[in-house]
């Protein structure tokens, strides 16, 4: 016998019934009521932890019941089959593994399936939208960061023709340009723009003693664009702030910007390793040596470890937060020339 | 003068049970591609209104997950359309955008009565009878008129909205009503501004006087501010709510309700996510202890004498043409 809160769904008020299972038939006694129904019209909420459990009846109206023990023996006994979720949504054992189980599928789709689905994408956009991503991007940068290069034209024209002798390695797909600019806050640096553009900053021009190592940067960036690499980081850190968004919701969409930021840090360590590759075969099929990028390189990190540091001492930043982002030199280096 | 009764609610939900529904619901909605999210959706509402009870009986969830699977369907076609139009041409981005702006309140009717009808208490149903006129006027008119006035209409129109929502709402046959004023709306954001004032007026001083020390402040100003405006205005807006004769009451304080948000944030960063559903749990809690009705006379006697006439009709008109937009 089970007890229950009876509502007729016509008005509010509450009837106190006891619910008993005669045969297949479900029978309802309370004061002045008595009803039953076949068992097989009566729908049963689904358990949910403690909460009241619904029987809906033919009737329109509903049973609410808290006595769980009992009503499980009812039904039990009427050959009622709980659904094979009701099971797991109960046990401590299928709640550590979803757990388990959700970390699992959150790391091989971050490891494999992002970064392979970042590169159909990227790969499948059209050149035309590249080029008109790529000026865009110029355009944004310019407003917000770069200066007009200070370098004598006949200087900028020399360095072009340098880099337009540099064979493209047979499967490059697209046309290289430089954009010489200046930016005194950013400091020595060159980047890759998605249509091919290459944005040399006097600053890094500045540091190299010979065209060549510029040469070697140069190569390097054409890796990047080559392999879509700035295309691809954009994809992942929004697939990963999408999908972050969704889970963590409702606490704050600033936290979920958080992890994508660290996940961009860590992916741009596979790309640089892979524009170096690039470079080093674009290097050496055009006869020059590979260790001109190490060269370069260690230039680069010298100074922007001088920079940070200058910066530490003004504001309290942290020379780590460069590092973090660019695999060690010493092993890009040994990689590309071994006999340094 | 009947003597007036204080009904509190009460939620029972248990932060270990909850977690256990939830991680298979989540696992299940991962494995599905996010087609079960919609059924996680109903398991967790139902969760939370079975274990919400006011004067002895608990709330009840009827939404069907497909209804809801519908709605959030269309919610992504609309917004993959609005993305990859904007990316494409802007002017198709900005003609995207029009469209949505026009259908949203047509929308935002449908959800808030999917969302009403499949409501219960005590076996009757709630309801929405809202207008579309009503809706265009409270979420499209009021908002461009914000706009246009430099937000000086937006508590204004907070108002407009809450009252749109609250007087077309109804449990069974009796409708609710909604007795606050735009100055109530006022006051609240007015004092919000005026702390807002103040943390601009600190961070003056701390500038003018090289005391970084002093910038500690304001993060916590800023908290304030916020924790304030997510407590006084659901008081206001419940508190000047009533259904027939009796009326209901919130009374969160700001610093109890920014510690639990502060200490849930700590502790879902700090599990990375898994606290969620204790989060959820322990705000449910706190939100509505500090809830309930104030009823005059007999409860049970009003309770009694509720009704519902059109429960069959409206039930259909519901399930055929209503869905549930939000995410």
């Amino acid at each position: 016998m089970v007890t229950a809160q009876y509502f007729d769904g016509r008005t509010a008020a509450a009837h106190g019934v006891t619910l008993t299972l005669d045969d297949e038939w479900l029978q309802m006694r309370g004061d002045l009521l008595a009803h039953e129904w076949p068992l097989r019209d009566v729908k049963v909420s689904e358990r949910l932890g403690d909460t009241p459990r619904r029987i809906t009846l033919p009737d329109g109206g509903h049973c609410e019941v808290t006595d769980h023990a009992a009503l499980d023996v009812l039904l039990k006994q009427g050959g009622y089959r709980q659904s094979w979720l009701d099971g797991m949504q109960h046990s401590m054992r299928w709640a550590l593994l979803s757990a388990l189980l959700i970390v699992l599928i959150f790391a091989a789709a971050y490891r494999y399936l992002l970064p392979w689905g970042a590169e159909v994408v990227a790969r499948s956009i059209p050149p035309n939208m590249l080029q008109k991503m790529g000026a865009s991007s110029l355009q944004t940068l310019d407003k917000l960061m770069l200066e007009s290069s200070k370098l004598p034209p006949a200087r900028q024209q020399a360095l072009r023709d340098a880099y337009a002798k540099l064979s493209p390695l047979p499967d490059a797909q697209l046309a290289y340009r430089i954009e010489f600019r200046s930016a005194s806050q950013i400091g020595p640096n060159a980047f890759a723009l998605p249509d091919g553009n290459i944005v040399m900053l006097d600053e890094l021009v500045a540091l190299t003693d010979n065209d060549d190592e510029i040469i070697a940067v140069l190569a390097h960036e054409r890796g990047h664009v080559e392999q879509r690499h700035a295309l691809r980081m954009v994809l992942q850190s929004s697939a990963v702030g999408l999908a972050m968004t969704w889970y963590m919701g409702d606490v704050s969409s600033l936290l979920a910007t958080v992890p994508a930021m660290l996940v961009q840090a860590s992916y741009s360590r596979d790309m640089e390793r892979e524009a170096d590759e690039y470079a080093a075969r674009t290097l050496q099929l055009n006869a020059k040596s590979t260790c001109l990028l190490p060269d370069i390189l260690l230039k680069l990190e010298a100074a922007h470890a001088k920079r940070l540091a200058e910066a530490s001492k003004d504001n309290g930043g942290s020379v780590m937060d460069y590092l973090a982002s660019h695999p060690a030199t010493q092993e890009r280096s040994a990689l590309l020339c071994p006999a340094h | 003068m009947q003597t007036q009764q204080e009904h509190a609610f009460e939620f029972t939900g248990k932060g270990w049970e909850y977690f256990r529904i939830w991680i298979v619901n989540l696992l299940l909605s991962i494995l599905t591609l996010g087609i079960y999210s919609a059924w996680a959706k109903v398991r967790r509402l139902q969760y939370f209104y079975r274990n919400t009870q006011l004067a002895g009986a608990s709330f009840e969830y009827h939404g069907t997950p497909i209804a809801i699977l519908k709605g959030r369907i269309i919610a992504f076609v609309l917004l993959a359309a609005y993305t990859v139009a904007g990316q494409m041409n802007p002017l198709l981005g900005i003609l995207i955008f029009l469209l949505l702006a026009a259908v949203m309140p047509w929308l935002i009717v449908r959800s808030l009565r999917f969302k009403l009808a499949n409501s219960s208490y005590r076996g009757l149903r709630f309801g929405f009878a809202g207008s579309d006129g009503g809706a265009y006027a409270v979420f499209l008119l009021f908002p461009i008129l914000t706009l246009l006035t430099l937000y000086l209409l937006a508590p204004l129109t907070h108002y407009k909205i809450k009252q749109y929502q609250h007087n077309n709402s109804r449990f069974g046959d009796t409708f609710f009503r909604f007795d606050a004023t735009p100055g109530n709306f006022y006051s609240i954001y007015l004092k919000a501004f005026g702390l807002l004032l103040l943390a601009g007026v600190f961070f003056g001083i701390s500038a003018a006087l090289h005391m970084p020390v002093l910038m500690v402040v304001l993060p916590l100003l800023y908290l304030y501010i916020v924790g304030f405006l997510a407590v006084r205005l659901p008081n206001l807006i419940w508190s000047k709510t009533g259904l027939g004769e009796h009326d209901l009451y919130s009374r969160m304080e700001v610093g109890k309700y920014l510690w639990i948000a502060f200490t849930n944030l700590l502790g879902i960063v700090l599990t990375l996510g898994l606290y969620i559903p204790f989060a959820q749990i322990r705000m449910a809690h706190y939100k509505f202890s500090c809830m309930g009705l104030l009823a005059q006379g007999d409860l049970a006697e009003f309770v009694a004498g509720q009704v519902q006439t059109d429960s069959a009709t409206s039930e259909e008109t519901a399930e055929m043409f209503d869905l549930d937009i939000s995410l």
